[in-house]
């Protein structure tokens, strides 16, 4: 199989920083990685991390003050970041598309549904404002918006939370893109919706065989919906596998501390066993590996020294313990 | 929605009566013959003074005086306006169809830059743009309304003779005064065009550029602050990446997007300003020699004109209850999700 063939998205030392000069702080590290046609990979990690930033730097949709410094984004081989302003407003929303964390104030407040969707069919096709609803409906119907002819004259306020999201979602998917950047889409949502949209994304993104970039801190969605994941801290890859195995064997301390954390059925445990101390505050990044502080195997060479992204069959561990674990070889 | 238009129209005779009566209260710290010997113009008819009080009662209590008044404006009569030297009600219907146009002008001038250099100062926040609507905004607020006028009138009239000041030139005078010329609104600059007379409508155009300019400014300047600190909040906001994200062209995310939520503050603002401009555009229209009703209004004061003061009071309050209606109704117009509950 070739890779490169099927590989729709790679990122390559990718590093966004905020602030300039003395002030400046680097919240992405040099990420990299490769999303093949189909896939959804994972980035897990917690809040401040980097992995919002990161995904918005992939449709160079960064705030103001949050500028890339380094790398490369290449989308089916071209580069992301030397487009010019049309050929980078063509390629959003209709290559590549995003969902957002919080869909009660993603949508325009005060404009119906009906001519956001309009808007955006209409901003990469040529089809008339007729067709162009027409389709807007077949989108709502599939998200599961009921009477969506009626609704297409409504307002965001007139949806609950999880319509809202899905509305999100239709319109993410209006121009069946090739990617879909999905950034936290349930966080804001109670957990029953939670399951809803999620499944709703997985049997689209199925259907469509899109690839997805899913940014989360919820491990159990992770296992429910990507084949590979990668393990943020600090602004740094510390992990990276197919899900499978990341779940089964685990490398990274940071990754442990986070499975072990999560909630099992099978488990009688009255503590819910948590990984001690805070993630680093952008910015306050030491000499070394970013998880020492809070790491339980850490030795001297950890505080010294940055661990290379160490790889053995394709899984990648940021950790001075897989050399360690090598060493008498 | 019509419900709750009818109960604001049922609080404007509420807030006429509660004007009309301070008002009318506080004329009557006069005494009755201070008050009727400002109808008398020959001094050897001082005799008639008394004849004066009792022909109109001004010794009767307040109440009953006030409800004579009162009676009168029901049916139409404010009474005779000595300043103007005609009834009160002819002065407003007068005077006020100037005033209107002027303000209409400058309102529209008004909005129309303010948002526009709000939101170019906004879009192109600390670059050359930004600077300049800023200065310009500093500029305006800081340059008193007279010495604006003053300056424009010397050099625009002055020295180029393009705009004159006053309400219209002699000829047009002759024109609208002349049988052929039907009066329909009361407006000249739609009744010129009513009556398919060019000549009439760029003349009162003319007459109208100055004072619209000088009052646009202190207006504008603050129009320009408002747009760009409401802009820059709503470009800062999701839905804004959400229409960047979507390839929307960066036009129709500034405008249609950012630009619609801005300028919803706007609105209030430029209501307010409105009924500002019907009431106050006094100092203008001195320097320029304009015949609107704020000057009717001031002369009437000075001279202690009674009824003028009254009528003038009394329009002005139901200007700014209608005013301010119109602006709360307009704000549904923009934001659905402003329902005007009942």
């Amino acid at each position: 199989m070739d890779a490169r063939e099927d590989t729709v998205l790679s990122v390559e030392e990718l590093r966004v920083s905020f602030g300039s000069g003395p002030d400046r702080t680097e919240v992405v590290r040099g990420l990299s990685y490769r999303l093949q046609k189909g896939k959804v990979l994972a980035v897990v990690g917690e809040s401040g991390c980097g992995k919002t930033v990161h995904a918005l730097s992939l449709l160079k949709l960064l705030p103001p003050g949050a500028e890339i410094t380094e790398g490369r984004i290449l989308y089916r081989g071209k580069d992301v970041l030397s487009l010019s302003a049309e050929a980078l407003r063509k390629l959003r929303g209709a290559e590549m598309s995003m969902i957002f964390q919080d869909p009660m104030t993603s949508l325009n407040p005060i404009r119906t549904i009906g001519s956001q969707l309009v808007e955006t069919i209409l901003a990469h096709s040529t089809c008339s404002k007729l067709q162009a609803q027409a389709r807007a409906v077949r989108l709502l119907k599939k998200v599961g918006i009921e009477n969506a002819r009626q609704r297409l004259n409504e307002y965001p306020f007139q949806f609950s939370g999880g319509q809202r999201q899905r509305i999100m979602i239709a319109m993410a998917l209006c121009l069946n893109p090739s990617i879909l950047i999905a950034d936290e889409p349930t966080t804001a949502l109670d957990v029953t919706i939670q399951a809803q949209i999620l499944k709703l994304i997985k049997e689209l993104q199925r259907q469509s065989g899109m690839a997805a970039v899913f940014i989360t801190h919820n491990l159990a969605i992770v296992a429910d919906i990507a084949d590979e994941v990668l393990v943020l801290y600090g602004g740094y890859c510390v992990e990276q596998a197919a899900v499978e195995e990341l779940f089964a064997a685990p490398k990274h301390p940071y990754t442990r501390g986070l499975l072990g954390s999560l909630v099992s059925l099978k488990r009688k445990e009255t503590h819910l066993p948590a990984i001690e101390g805070y993630p680093p505050a952008p910015g306050t990044l030491q000499a070394g590996c970013p998880f020492a502080p809070r790491c339980p195997h850490v030795w001297d060479k950890c505080r010294a020294s940055l661990p290379p992204l160490f790889e053995r069959q394709g899984h990648k561990v940021r950790c001075w313990l897989v050399e360690k674990d090598e060493e008498p070889r | 929605m019509l419900r709750y238009i009818l109960r604001r129209l049922l609080l404007l005779p509420l807030v006429a009566l509660g004007v009309t009566f301070l008002l009318f209260f506080l004329t009557q710290r006069l005494s009755p013959e201070m008050r009727a010997s400002l109808y008398i113009k020959d001094p050897r008819q001082m005799g008639a003074l008394e004849e004066v009080i009792q022909k109109y009662g001004l010794r009767d209590n307040v109440f009953k005086q006030y409800g004579r008044w009162l009676n009168g404006a029901l049916h139409g009569d404010l009474g005779y306006s000595h300043s103007a030297n005609m009834p009160v009600s002819q002065a407003i219907k007068e005077y006020l169809p100037a005033t209107i146009q002027l303000a209409v002008v400058t309102i529209i001038l008004v909005v129309f830059f303010g948002v526009w250099f709000g939101v170019v100062s906004a879009v192109k926040k600390d670059k050359w743009q930004d600077v300049c609507a800023r200065l310009i905004s500093v500029g305006g607020f800081s340059l008193p309304i007279f010495v604006l006028g003053l300056l424009l009138l010397m050099v625009f009239y002055g020295k180029l003779g393009w705009f004159p000041p006053g309400g219209y030139s002699v000829s047009t005078d002759v024109m609208v005064h002349s049988p052929s010329f039907h009066s329909y609104t009361g407006f000249l600059l739609i009744d010129s065009l009513l009556n398919g007379n060019l000549r009439v409508f760029f003349d009162v155009l003319r007459h109208l550029v100055l004072p619209a300019v000088t009052l646009c400014i202190g207006s504008f300047a603050l129009m320009v602050r408002v747009m760009r600190s409401s802009m820059l909040e709503e470009l800062g906001k999701d839905y804004v990446r959400t229409a960047r994200a979507k390839g929307l062209p960066e036009r129709a995310v500034i405008y249609r997007h950012a630009g619609k939520n801005a300028i919803i503050p706007v609105i209030t603002l430029a209501g307010i300003q409105f009924i500002r401009l019907l009431g106050g555009t006094v100092i203008v229209e001195t320097i320029f020699d304009y015949p609107g009703i704020g000057r009717f209004g001031v002369t009437a004061a000075q001279q202690l004109d009674i009824a003028g003061i009254m009528g003038f009071s009394l329009m002005v309050a139901v200007l700014f209850v209608l005013g301010n209606l119109v602006s709360d109704v307009l704000y549904t117009a923009v934001d659905p999700r402003i329902k005007l509950s009942d």
